[in-house]
């Protein structure tokens, strides 16, 4: 990954800030202190930023389809499978880690599946139908779960120890991108960048524009179901409120990788480097110490951050339109 | 190429067609007369004086709220920092107040501030258009996390503002406040007084019609010398001081001060203006079919609460209906078709 990485950031201009305040963040984490470069620090690191790195994975290929397809429901999708993971597998005995990981990404791949369907049929904007499916399992994963509550099952107590680097919700990210690296070398990926930028064109092309946007959504649904399980493994129960933070938070991180709303451009890389960053932006937050007000100053501090991020990747943007 | 972009101009001149917006006038007061039958039907007491108030006081709110939320959908913007506004507004004006300025003056500032917020973001946001929601996400973030650390300056709780409200202000927008006599709060008045004067400003003025121009096609616009940043830069400017207002009548509403307050205001804004016919996509709709948005959206929601259904049941039915009721009236033509 880390070659045919740093091949993509000397190749793309739109990963050069997102790379930039990685690197800025690193040092400013490094010169803070030493807690998060050791064992433990690392692997609570990436129990903590697995399910954000996920969300943002999820939206991606979604959110490149174009049509200003923002996956609202992402959030609120990553709840609906952790309660009913809980409350009704869980709940109902049924424990076997094959089942458990097959219900959470086939419950995300259908949810995503019968969104598409409402998109392409129904033909309403896609932030419409989204919206839709936020506000509607937002209210279900309440009337599943009414509080936080129940255990994760047995063999995934461990995950969420967090205790070494090499730990199976590593996995699940590793497997994340093992698939979207199959899907990269795919006819599929071209057709999607090229959907995204213009489907009217994409379309005269000869380009199945809703069978791309089918599986657009299934890919992402399925990474979802990831998240949802890492999720699950970091707070080790079920939550029905917490999930839907993850929304907000995910499209955040797509925005601050580089990745344009409007579709066709950006990328796995992109969105993980804006997770990462984000986890970094509150990580070094809270080595500060602000007494009461802490909170808030970490609150103001991330819209600061982003309000000057976003202004930073206007200015590149900008630049090499005049070059 | 030309003939994309032409294409996209003539749709969307024919979705900003007056035809298509009555047509989705129309079938909202439909919907509105469906609603409101059915909870004549089904709820008992739904047809009494006291529902009525409490419909169109909780209606106020929502709708004011919206108001900058139209206005930047009509270009086809999102304002995600309504909420955050909102709750800015809500703990800073009683925390003004205990720090001995009074009430009138105090109101103002917070709605000069308000204003300046959404100035900021809006032309902060401006050169990134499709991405502006995160924009106006950060630029919100920002200032609830400033008005906190003011607030919290030499007490405990920055989220949670406790001060004595004045009476008028209580008056203003309490369920038993009156209106010179009349047994309605006036929050209500404010709310139509808002809607009449901005239904004119939209269609008699040059600002308004240079709205509408610039959300319809941004290259006629920029033809026409309509500055389209100084556009996007008031109407969110609009934003921040009607949420301004809305978190200061929302005081007067609860009787405390609490940050949270505009939380459940971020994703009902954009609902009541989706119901109503206001295309996401700019060009189309108005603050006259978002109040119809708003009036449903209440109605709706009403008529669940009178059906027994608890909080989180009232939202699944709400989203639910959001398809549906959008499908009759701004469907997409197929892509053969758009080409």
């Amino acid at each position: 990954m880390s070659s045919s990485g740093i091949r993509q950031v000397t190749q793309d201009r739109s990963l050069f800030v997102p790379a930039g305040l990685f690197l800025v963040l690193l040092l400013a984490v490094a010169f803070r202190g030493q807690g998060l470069f050791t064992n433990n620090g690392l692997a609570g690191a990436i129990l903590v930023a697995t399910p954000l790195i996920l969300a943002a994975l999820a939206i991606t290929p979604i959110v490149m389809a174009g049509r200003g397809a923002v996956d609202l429901s992402v959030g609120p999708l990553m709840g609906f499978i952790n309660v009913t993971l809980i409350t009704w597998l869980v709940g109902n005995g049924i424990t076997n880690p094959v089942a458990v990981i097959a219900w959470a990404v086939g419950l995300g791949a259908a949810f995503q599946f019968v969104q598409a369907l409402v998109i392409i049929y129904v033909r309403v904007a896609p932030i419409i139908v989204t919206l839709s499916g936020f506000l509607v399992l937002s209210g279900v994963n309440l009337m599943v779960m009414s509080r936080p509550g129940g255990v994760a099952p047995d063999w995934m107590l461990s995950w969420g120890a967090g205790t070494s680097v090499f730990s199976p919700v590593l996995l699940l990210l590793v497997a994340a991108f093992a698939v979207w690296g199959v899907l990269r070398r795919t006819m599929f990926y071209r057709n999607l960048r090229m959907t995204g930028a213009d489907e009217r064109m994409a379309y005269t092309s000869g380009v199945p524009v809703d069978v791309v946007r089918i599986i657009a959504h299934v890919v992402g649904g399925a990474f979802a179901g990831l998240a949802a399980l890492s999720y699950t493994a970091l707070i080790s129960s079920g939550d029905p409120t917490q999930g839907s933070t993850y929304t907000l938070q995910a499209v955040t991180a797509l925005v601050l990788g580089g990745a344009s709303l409007s579709g066709g451009r950006g990328g796995a890389l992109g969105s993980t480097l804006g997770a990462i960053n984000m986890f970094l932006i509150s990580y070094l937050l809270s080595t500060f110490n602000f007494g009461t007000v802490s909170g808030f100053v970490t609150q103001m501090a991330f819209g600061l951050i982003l309000v000057g991020s976003l202004l930073v990747n206007v200015f590149v943007t900008s630049r090499r339109a005049v070059a | 190429m030309v003939s994309t972009v032409m294409n996209t101009e003539v749709a969307m001149a024919r979705s900003a067609s007056p035809f298509r917006t009555h047509k989705s006038i129309a079938i909202g007061f439909a919907l509105l007369a469906c609603l409101l039958a059915l909870g004549a039907l089904l709820v008992p007491g739904f047809v009494s004086s006291q529902n009525a108030r409490s419909i169109l006081l909780l209606a106020a709110f929502l709708g004011l709220a919206s108001v900058g939320q139209t206005l930047c959908a009509l270009v086809g913007a999102l304002d995600l920092s309504i909420p955050y506004i909102i709750g800015g507004a809500n703990i800073l004006l009683p925390s003004l107040m205990v720090a001995g300025l009074p009430a009138p003056v105090a109101m103002i500032v917070v709605l000069i501030l308000g204003a300046l917020v959404g100035a900021a973001n809006g032309a902060l946001s401006f050169r990134l258009q499709g991405q502006a929601l995160i924009m106006s996400l950060g630029v919100g973030f920002a200032a609830v996390g400033a008005v906190q650390i003011y607030t919290s300056l030499g007490s405990q709780f920055g989220g949670t503002v406790f001060a004595p409200v004045p009476d008028w202000l209580r008056n203003l927008s309490a369920f038993n406040g009156k209106f010179f006599g009349l047994p309605f709060p006036p929050v209500i008045v404010i709310w139509a007084a808002v809607a009449i004067g901005l239904g004119w400003i939209m269609y008699n003025t040059w600002f308004g019609r240079s709205l509408y121009a610039v959300g319809g096609s941004r290259t006629a616009a920029a033809r026409l010398g309509i500055s389209e940043f100084r556009i996007w830069t008031v109407i969110h400017s609009a934003s921040g001081a009607m949420s301004a207002i809305t978190g200061m009548l929302l005081l007067g509403f609860s009787g405390g001060g609490f940050v949270g307050v505009g939380d459940p205001y971020l994703f009902t804004t954009v609902a009541a203006v989706v119901i109503g016919g206001t295309s996401l996509l700019g060009g189309a709709g108005g603050y006259g079919a978002t109040v119809l948005g708003v009036l449903v959206l209440t109605v709706l929601t009403s008529l669940l609460v009178g059906l027994g259904l608890s909080f989180p049941a009232q939202q699944a039915v709400v989203g639910l209906l959001i398809v549906p009721m959008v499908a009759i009236y701004a469907r997409s033509p197929h892509i053969r078709n758009q080409i």
